[in-house]
């Protein structure tokens, strides 16, 4: 049934000192919609990848507002980011009414790493199965931090998780140097194009599935969801994944060689073996 | 014999029936109602590059001046002070809980620090919870520094969990003695733009001066702290009010070994 | 581990024919994967070092401070699951608030060292919770002067002069030795920690790192742990630097510089 003995819970530490339940819950991760998120001088933006279930079905909301200067981009399971923004939203409301003061970035980011740190190490319990892009704007200026299942909570430039968060990251990590001076506008832009890249083939962004958060000096935490996303679509431009742009110069080309049209390529994202049952996910 | 001292020199039972337990704890739960050492005004002003304020150095228990050492102004994070009136172990208590806060505070050394408004802020917290027990901490406290933006800071609590801020502000007698004063100065926050720490520290000093005059339980020596805008904090401790002149109390009915 | 898969290991609190918790031995392998950490004691306090791995550019640098603070006095740096250090600080700083509160006073070290080690072992004793998978240098300053300890996810405490764990725990345990302790002062004791980080950072396994140092100290810092200034790591980190290019494996005096 399992892979291994050492992985039935997540108190159990295998002889090298791992601990798979902890690194399991880091794959559900993946198993959720790309958000990618990333920080200049004077702002921080998160974007994500919204999913339907269904054709009839809503898109299950990816950015929470927790603050007017803080908020938070998920992937993977949405009701554990449900808990973990609540939770959120109390210690941002604490700080407020205690200290007359918002809540800051880094303490909020550590105060749910704690929290998830505990459910690593009692039995009984679960990690959290998702992950968080933190951003938010305070007197040190712009943060943007990464929180996973295990604890841990790490300050970023740029980040991506979620499936196929991997062509994101190359993106992010090709063009982070330019992004310290980039102003608003040229920041959600660098993230509309790494979000792209996290696109199945035959996939593009549209507005009922992107989402757009951003926050920064003299900037209180906006989402832009549905019509709001059509203005940064347009400014955006191309909004089909790069996989299916390079595809289809490709298949062009093919097709002016040889008159027969191909088969439409099935989705790139290998599908895992182990659910039987659909897992309650962000899509 | 009844070896158990504390049922000696009482009312016999056998003749008066026994103790009624039932009249110890009869009517509400009380807590504290009266102070016990207790330190006089904090007087503050705000000037053009920031805040000023005093308290002198004596502890009164009731009428007597106990402790002529009594320390009432305390610096508290990097650029804030905190000056205390009214009852000296809850000042102690508050003391205690300030420090651990800033210790809290200090843990990530992370660019974050609390300052005046977010201490402020706690402390009106705390003692609008205390009154709302029922059980308050017997003080009245001034806040003095910077805000966020960066212009200076001055704010009330006192014992029933009241604020407010303004340009002048002072505890106890201060509020009738000292503010008359202060307020020559600056009445408005603009006016405050407009007086200098020099003009500031005059009129501070002759505020304690007067209430040394005629608050009985004050003292002529007392501490002076100033916050400025660049976020330093100086303290000027041991000042003696200057050139007195007592005469006036010559005309004062029941002072000294006049007569009626 | 020849017991390994016989069942022995697959739950806390249980020994081993022979004797053994393999569950605590399997924490310490997680602590040993871990960028290595030191702790020096010096003659008026304590100095911490670690090599922070960079597993992504992306990362902020200078950001994700790996060394932390107990209490005003007491600092900490650790080896191992980092989310399990940060849980073990957290019970430290509430031991260290709750003797403040009770007794006006900071807390020793020794005592709090004590409490820590107590609540790492109970996490040995009970199939419920697994152990702490750091271990843990913890020192500072109190009245009775400097102190420095190892606990470990055992919950043996011991004290030491010079201590280390984590990857190069071996190569900076025996650098640590060839040091003056306790007699030397703070500021050689941060260029020496500067020094003993780049030979225990293994170049083959991981490229980039960050060095991370604190203090505390009577004489420096006034007996408060705090980071030590730019100029001063800069100039550690610039020397150590020299040293770790010029000779690899010159077993020369430290330069006192």
């Amino acid at each position: 049934m399992f892979r291994n003995s050492y992985d039935n819970d997540s108190i159990t530490y295998s002889p090298t000192g791992r601990l798979f339940q902890v690194e399991y819950a880091l794959e559900a991760i993946k198993q959720g919609s790309a958000s990618v998120g990333l920080v200049s001088k004077t702002h921080v933006v998160i974007v994500a990848l919204k999913r339907n279930a269904e054709e009839l079905g809503s898109y299950q909301k990816k950015i929470i507002r927790i603050d007017n200067h803080l908020g938070i981009a998920l992937a993977g399971l949405a009701p554990d980011a449900r808990v973990l923004s609540n939770f959120m939203r109390q210690q941002a409301m604490t700080s407020k009414m205690v200290y007359n003061k918002p809540i800051p970035v880094a303490r909020v980011a550590h105060e749910i790493g704690d929290k998830a740190q505990k459910n690593t190490q009692t039995y009984g319990r679960r990690p959290y199965g998702v992950g968080l892009l933190v951003a938010g704007y305070d007197e040190t200026g712009p943060h943007l931090f990464e929180f996973l299942p295990s604890g841990t909570v790490l300050e970023y430039f740029g980040a991506a998780i979620g499936a196929r968060s991997q062509s994101a990251r190359t993106y992010l990590e090709r063009n982070f140097e330019s992004f310290p001076d980039c102003t608003a506008e040229e920041l959600v832009l660098h993230g509309l194009r790494a979000l792209r890249d996290t696109l199945a083939q035959d996939k593009e962004l549209l507005i009922q599935n992107t989402s757009i958060g951003l926050v920064g000096l003299d900037t209180p935490f906006k989402l832009y969801d549905n019509e709001d996303v059509g203005e940064w679509l347009e400014k955006l431009g191309d909004v089909g994944s790069s996989r299916g742009r390079r595809q289809a110069e490709e298949a062009e080309a093919e097709a002016a060689a040889a008159a027969e049209t191909s088969a439409p390529a099935d989705e790139d994202i290998p599908v895992p073996d182990v659910p039987a049952e659909p897992i309650e996910t962000d899509d | 014999m009844d070896h158990m001292p504390e049922n000696w020199g009482r009312p016999r039972s056998d003749v008066y029936g026994s103790y009624q337990h039932a009249i110890h704890s009869a009517g509400p739960q009380s807590h504290t109602q009266v102070p016990s050492i207790t330190g006089t005004s904090v007087i503050a002003m705000k000037f053009n590059n920031g805040v000023i304020l005093a308290a002198d150095n004596l502890g009164s228990y009731g009428s007597l001046a106990r402790f002529t050492d009594q320390e009432r102004l305390i610096k508290v994070g990097k650029e804030t002070v905190v000056g205390f009136s009214g009852d000296a172990s809850d000042m102690q208590y508050l003391e205690s809980m300030l420090e651990r806060l800033i210790i809290e505070d200090n843990y990530e050394q992370d660019g974050h620090n609390f300052r005046a408004p977010h201490i402020y802020e706690y402390l009106s917290r705390v003692m609008y919870n205390r009154r709302s027990k029922v059980d308050p901490l017997w003080n009245a406290i001034l806040v003095a520094g910077k805000k966020d933006d960066g212009s200076p800071f001055l704010g009330y609590v006192d014992l029933l969990g009241i604020t407010y801020s303004s340009p002048c502000i002072a505890t106890g007698y201060g509020a009738y003695l000292a503010i008359p004063l202060l307020r020559k100065l600056v009445s408005e926050d603009e006016d405050a733009k407009n007086v200098t720490e020099e003009q500031a520290r005059a009129a501070i000093d002759e505020s304690m001066k007067v209430l040394f005059y005629r608050d009985a339980r004050s003292l002529d020596k007392y501490t002076v702290a100033t916050v400025t805008l660049d976020g330093n904090v100086k303290f000027d401790k041991d000042v003696r009010c200057q050139n007195m002149n007592w005469r006036f109390a010559e005309g004062i009915r029941g002072y000294g070994t006049q007569k009626q | 581990m020849t017991s390994i898969g016989t069942g022995y290991d697959l739950s806390n609190s249980v020994f081993s024919p022979d004797g053994r918790n393999f569950q605590v031995e399997y924490a310490s392998k997680a602590v040993e994967a871990d960028g290595t950490a030191i702790g020096i004691r010096c003659a008026d306090g304590v100095v911490f070092a670690v090599e922070k791995i960079v597993s992504s550019k992306l990362l902020v640098p200078g950001a994700n401070k790996k060394i932390q603070t107990i209490d005003k006095h007491v600092g900490v740096a650790y080896s191992g699951l980092t989310p399990d250090g940060r849980h073990l600080v957290d019970r430290g700083r509430s031991e260290s608030y709750s003797w403040r509160g009770l007794y006006k006073s900071p807390i020793g070290v020794p005592i709090l060292a004590d409490r820590l080690s107590g609540y790492v072992q109970a996490y040995t004793c009970y199939s419920s919770v697994r152990p702490f998978g750091v271990s843990v240098i913890v020192g500072g300053v109190d009245k009775s002067g400097p102190h420095l300890y190892t606990i470990e996810p055992s919950g043996a405490f011991w004290g030491y002069m010079g201590a280390a764990t984590g990857k190069g725990r071996q190569a900076a345990k025996s650098e640590l030795e060839k040091l003056d302790l306790p007699n030397i002062s703070a500021r050689d004791a941060v260029k020496a920690a500067a020094k003993i980080i780049y030979i225990a950072h293994d170049d083959s396994k991981d490229k980039d790192f960050e060095l991370e140092i604190s203090w505390v100290s009577t004489s420096e810092t006034g007996g408060d742990h705090q980071f030590v200034p730019k100029d001063l790591l800069d100039e550690a980190e610039r020397l150590a630097k020299a040293e770790d290019d010029d000779d690899d494996d010159d077993d020369d005096e430290m330069d006192e510089d």
